[in-house]
């Protein structure tokens, strides 16, 4: 059904875009002159009708669903839900959803059979209605359209003028998205403080967030201290930007002074594919290789290694970060003007000299920006972390240890479990938000410097 | 004034600094500098001239061995500084270049200290043992340049932080510390305005004292106002290579002849 | 001037060219050494693209092929018949078989053992055959199925028959049965294109990438519908039209921002408000390529900026002198001379997003799912989440397959990528 609404659509732009077309022709056959072209009559007709239609079908099925199955809920029987919490609401609710769609498992009571199939009827009608709002509206906007075909009307400025609208709401769409992600952090975090006190978020050192599942359950309470969790976090970047800024750095003044031509053509594209490899293969790569071969070294070396060390998963990051890293040093050398190294090769400097003297403190504030940047990307990373590193918080600056980090907490607390009324998943949006906003600062601090430096020797 | 510079010009032209014989250089397959021979005399300010693109900054290059640090120029021929070919294989550049100093067309002092810019040079050469000998190579160097008075109380701000003409002679102090025997000036003056192009020029005067002085300029007044000797090129030609007087008052060529009257450039 | 008169510069050092001082030849050595450097940072980059690679391919390629053994089955009606289709005891018919093929298994005692051999999934092959085709019923047919994993890892030699039967996954009553399958040339080891034609299974030896490839096609269908036409026009916006003042300057530092936030925060956006606020289905390819399609978009716009911004004013000035409108002068001359470094970004977005793992565990995208999805809005898994899923698994067989799809989805990426290069070079202009 939604697909009809869209091929009614799509038939409807058409239409109006020749039947606009004809008109205009026709005037202007007739004699009289036009002040736009005939295309521009038919294109004004065809983004009237396309662009409001095509944002209602977009709402309506962004809305349709949730307020049936809000419908439904308030049909059921009174008291169905005293006393539940959400978790079994859910389950009440995906079982009426299964009866809708045809999937019997057992006997379902008699009221669950009836709300399924309030539910199917709801939806009929809800696809049915699509379909007439949609064709009323495509008629009304076809004839309006229709109507504005004179020798007068500007159909240039006007379907420029949507057209204008329309990219400029994709601009503004990108601040949509940050509002979005900045209120719903906000939103869920201020329930989970409202649950846990903020200060013990903050400065806890404690963290477990196992809680009773039930009533009488004899379990921990519950502690959210996020200090431990974002020590290791610190740990593993701290080992993960030891191996990637030498390397980085070392890869990008190698390129920069010393590789020939036909070096640099193949060692710029390999460092690329490097950059291009998914970030869950650099995980399964230090599960696989690196965390058992740490663990075999350190053995031979007596050393106590755990199998999951934050040493396996943060080598592994800086692996990731090297092109990161070396593609930033390497840009921002690049740009230091050639006056420079010049002047300093005239003076009898040695090339080592050059680069160290002066190309590389010239070209300092970039590389700096760079390696902020590659800061934000360590401390946001996920997956690496999430398949090598620990589950449990230690308060330990040991890279032997095993540590947890910020974002393996938040994809644990938050896998198969979308119930958002426990301070255990609420939890994972205060780290969400706390990761944000230390990466933002760090972002806008680093682009900051990028835009500055380039704008010195641009 | 001007019988004077006559007479020393006479005095000191005997002793040749650099002799090059069949230069050509190529750019890829773009043949640049096509068999130019010249010889630049010791203590005197040659000048290249000539239109844009003829090859003078080119030449400059191959002087010092600039041209080394592109990778798709090639140098033929034989350039001698002293009796040495300077493109013998043993020869290091950069001992070549610490004895050739250069000047940019633009200023182009390090990010760095007016101190550190000057001292750059003396360090990685190793020509102060002491902090005072240091001193001392800095102080005289920006003497040199006519710099001092201008900047001796701010030796620690930034040398980006001076004006143009200051920046330039902040560029030359940083030459001369390395006590070179020859000074090559790539259009020193094309940034600046007439008051410190006046004072660079100037000071190249003094700098002839000492050095071998080689200036390109698209200025043909400042080429009769600074040089001894000529070198007129053009389209990778040495077309003329005379006595400063000479070239101006009595070119020999028609090509000399059509450019310093203006009709070709 | 009068201030040079006094100086004294030092004398210039008359030495020659040749002669190297021990001071030259130390600052030399810094060249080297610096080029060592350089040198080694480089080859500790190749070496791990080289381990890693190694390793995937090393743990990865028997995951290519799979050891199958081919029996003679009778379809027995004493245990199937036509009435109860389709249930029955197929299991006992293909335990029989096998049972047939190894003379010194004891019926009676060894009966379970045995039938651990092949996968248990070899009853589903029959079934779907009789099911298919009833008619097969009381006839002998040959049967080709799949070995259980223990059996086709020892095959393979991945387990090694010298460990100790105590910590080896299969015994040596295993191994000389397998042997006698071999002796009896009914093992083969064909291309296992059942890696990219089956859904995930519970045993590795049935387990395939066919729902994780479509639910990665459905997503990134998905992420380039909605990124695609929303990025190029923010960009056109921003570069073309856009007044250059505090707002466009925001939305521009926004963007840049935007770029950088770490991937689990878009999960954390899309859990919170596509699936718990606007109620979407769980585990769809949709929501996961409407989530990666507003992590893709900034990257889509600095692309095709970057794109719009090397086409030289020239041409912009020349179509505005003929009397065209500004949007003309886009549509139809800068947009079009801009599109392959569009093209480009927009590939490497994408082969960014089908890498992009975090966002899509988040929303559930990690769900055992044994089916195909028909439509984004079926459940599924995608590549990377059913890495991540395999990865997981403890069977030994998994890590082969995971080093398996890794494989594919490289292949994948490094097809897109190379299709940007190749983009990138075959309509790059320099202006």
């Amino acid at each position: 059904m939604t697909l009809l609404a869209f091929i009614i659509l799509f038939v409807a732009a058409a239409i109006g875009y020749v039947m606009n077309l004809r008109a205009a022709r026709a005037i202007r056959d007739g004699g009289s002159a036009l002040h736009s072209l005939a295309g521009f009559h038919g294109m004004f007709s065809a983004l009237v009708v396309l662009v409001p239609v095509f944002v209602l079908i977009l709402v309506w099925l962004a809305l349709a669903d949730p307020l049936i199955q809000r419908l439904v809920a308030a049909s059921l029987p009174e008291g169905t839900f005293d006393g539940l919490g959400t978790g079994a609401i859910q389950l009440i609710m995906a079982e009426i959803n299964s009866l809708a769609g045809g999937r019997v498992f057992g006997t379902p009571e008699q009221w669950k059979i009836d709300a399924a199939e309030r539910l199917v009827a709801y939806e009929r009608n809800a696809d049915l209605a699509l379909v007439v709002v949609v064709l009323i509206a495509v008629v009304a906007l076809v004839i309006f359209a229709r109507r504005t075909v004179t020798t007068e009307f500007r159909a240039r400025q006007g379907s420029e003028g949507i057209m204008l609208r329309l990219m400029a709401s994709c601009a503004i769409f990108a601040i949509f998205v940050t509002v979005a992600i900045i209120s719903a952090l906000v939103y869920e975090t201020s329930k989970f403080f409202a649950m846990v006190p903020i200060t013990d978020f903050l400065f806890g050192l404690n963290w477990e967030p196992q809680i009773p599942i039930r009533e009488d359950q004899i379990a921990a309470e519950g502690a959210f201290g996020v200090v431990p969790v974002f020590l290791g976090t610190l740990v593993i970047a701290t080992v993960a930007l030891t191996v990637a800024i030498p390397v980085g750095l070392m890869t990008a003044i190698y390129l920069n002074e010393f590789a020939s031509r036909r070096a640099r053509s193949v060692i710029k594209p390999f460092l690329e594919i490097l950059a291009g490899v998914p970030t869950v293969v650099y995980g399964f790569f230090a599960i696989l290789v690196i965390a058992p071969w740490l663990r075999s070294t350190g053995a031979t070396l007596g050393l106590d290694v755990a199998s999951n060390t934050a040493l396996a998963a943060g080598s592994v990051m800086g692996i990731m970060l090297i092109p990161f890293i070396s593609s930033f040093a390497d840009d921002a050398l690049s740009s230091v003007p050639q006056s420079l190294r010049d002047g300093a090769l005239a003076l009898g400097a040695t090339r080592s000299e050059t680069m160290l003297n002066v190309l590389f403190p010239a070209a300092i504030p970039g590389i700096m920006g760079g390696i902020l940047l590659a800061v934000s990307r360590a401390i946001g990373e996920t997956m690496i972390v999430v398949m090598a590193a620990g589950l449990i918080a230690r308060l330990t600056i040991n890279p032997l240890d095993s540590v947890t980090a910020v974002t393996v907490q938040i994809v644990t607390l938050l896998i198969g479990d979308s119930a958002f009324d426990n301070p255990k998943t609420l939890s994972a949006f205060a780290l969400g938000m706390m990761l944000f906003i230390i990466t933002l600062g760090i972002n806008v601090l680093a682009l900051r410097i990028v835009r500055k430096y380039r704008e010195i020797y641009d | 004034m001007d019988d004077l510079r006559r007479i020393e010009r006479t005095a000191e032209m005997s002793d040749t600094k650099i002799s090059a014989k069949g230069v050509q250089v190529f750019y890829g397959d773009t043949h640049a500098i096509k068999d130019v021979s010249v010889e630049i005399g010791d203590k005197t300010v040659t000048a290249f001239i000539g239109p844009s693109g003829c090859g003078k900054s080119t030449f400059l290059r191959c002087l010092n061995r600039m041209n080394d640090t592109i990778d798709i120029c090639r140098v033929q021929g034989s350039i001698t500084m002293d009796g040495q070919d300077i493109y013998d294989p043993r020869v290091d550049p950069v001992q070549l270049r610490a004895k050739v100093g250069m000047v940019f067309q633009k200023p182009n002092p390090f990010p760095k200290s007016i101190y550190d810019n000057v001292a750059y040079g003396p360090k990685i050469h190793g020509m102060a043992r002491t902090k005072a000998d240091m001193d001392g190579i800095v102080e005289a160097s920006l003497r040199r340049a006519a710099l001092w008075n201008e900047v001796k109380d701010r030796l620690d701000s930034a040398g980006t932080g001076l004006s143009g003409g200051q920046q330039q002679r902040l560029c030359i102090a940083r030459a001369v510390a390395t006590a070179p025997e020859v000074l090559l000036m790539d259009e020193p003056c094309s940034a600046l305005d007439p008051i410190a192009t006046a004072q660079i020029e100037e000071l190249i005067d003094e700098l002839r004292q000492q050095f071998s002085v080689v200036i390109v300029t698209h200025s043909m007044q400042q080429a009769a106002r600074v040089s001894q000797k000529t070198a007129f090129f053009h389209l990778g030609n040495l077309v003329e290579f005379n006595d400063t007087d000479q070239i101006f008052t009595n070119p020999q060529d028609s090509r000399t002849e059509s450019y310093i009257t203006g009709r070709i450039g | 001037m009068a201030d040079t008169t006094t100086a004294s510069t030092p004398a210039p050092h008359r030495i020659s060219l040749i002669e190297r001082s021990p001071a030259i030849a130390r600052r030399k050595r810094k060249d080297y050494v610096l080029q060592a450097f350089g040198l080694i940072a480089i080859a500790i980059a190749f070496g791990v693209m080289f381990l890693l690679f190694a390793s995937l391919i090393r743990t990865g390629h028997t995951a290519f092929v799979q050891t199958h053994v081919t029996l003679d089955v009778f379809v027995d009606p004493a245990e199937i018949s036509v009435e109860t289709l389709p249930r029955g005891g197929f299991q006992d018919v293909v335990t029989n078989a096998l049972i047939a093929k190894l003379p010194s298994a004891d019926e009676a005692s060894e009966r379970r053992e045995v039938r651990n051999i092949i996968s248990n999934g070899a009853q589903f092959y029959l079934r779907d055959l009789v099911v298919a085709d009833p008619s097969l019923i009381g006839q002998t047919i040959s049967l080709t199925v799949p070995l259980a994993d223990a059996y086709d890892q020892l095959h393979k030699g991945s387990i090694s028959r010298e460990t100790p039967e105590a910590l080896r996954r299969v015994n040596d009553q295993g191994v000389a049965w397998l042997d006698e399958l071999i002796a009896a040339g009914a093992i083969t080891k064909p291309l296992n294109f059942a890696l990219l034609t089956n859904a995930d299974s519970r045993f590795p030896e049935l387990a395939g990438l066919r729902g994780a490839l479509v639910g990665s096609f459905w997503v990134l269908l998905i992420c380039f519908i909605i990124a695609f036409p929303a990025g190029i026009g923010a960009a056109i916006y921003l570069e073309e039209f856009a007044p250059k003042n505090k707002v466009s300057d925001f939305i521009e530092v926004n963007i840049n921002n935007l770029a950088a936030v770490p991937s689990v925060v878009f999960g954390l956006l899309a859990l919170a408000v596509f699936l718990n606020y606007l109620g979407m289905p769980r585990s769809a390819p949709f929501v996961g390529g409407l989530t990666l399609a507003l992590m893709t978009m900034p990257t889509i716009i600095i692309a095709t900026r970057a794109a719009l911004k090397a086409v030289p004013s020239s041409i912009r000035e020349a179509a505005l002198g003929v009397g065209a409108s500004k949007q003309q002068v886009v549509f139809q001359h800068v947009l079009p001379l801009a599109m392959p470094g569009i093209l480009t970004g927009t590939i490497i977005g994408l082969a960014q997003a089908l890498g992009e793992t975090a966002p899509l565990l988040l929303i559930g995208m990690n769900a055992f799912i044994t089916s195909a999805a028909s439509s984004p809005f079926d459940a599924a898994t995608a590549l990377p989440t059913q890495i991540f899923i395999w990865a997981d698994s403890p069977e030994r067989g998994f890590v082969s397959r995971t080093s398996a799809a890794i494989l594919v989805l490289l292949t994948f990426l490094i097809f897109m990528n190379g299709l940007a290069i190749y983009l990138r070079s075959k309509f790059e202009r320099r202006w």
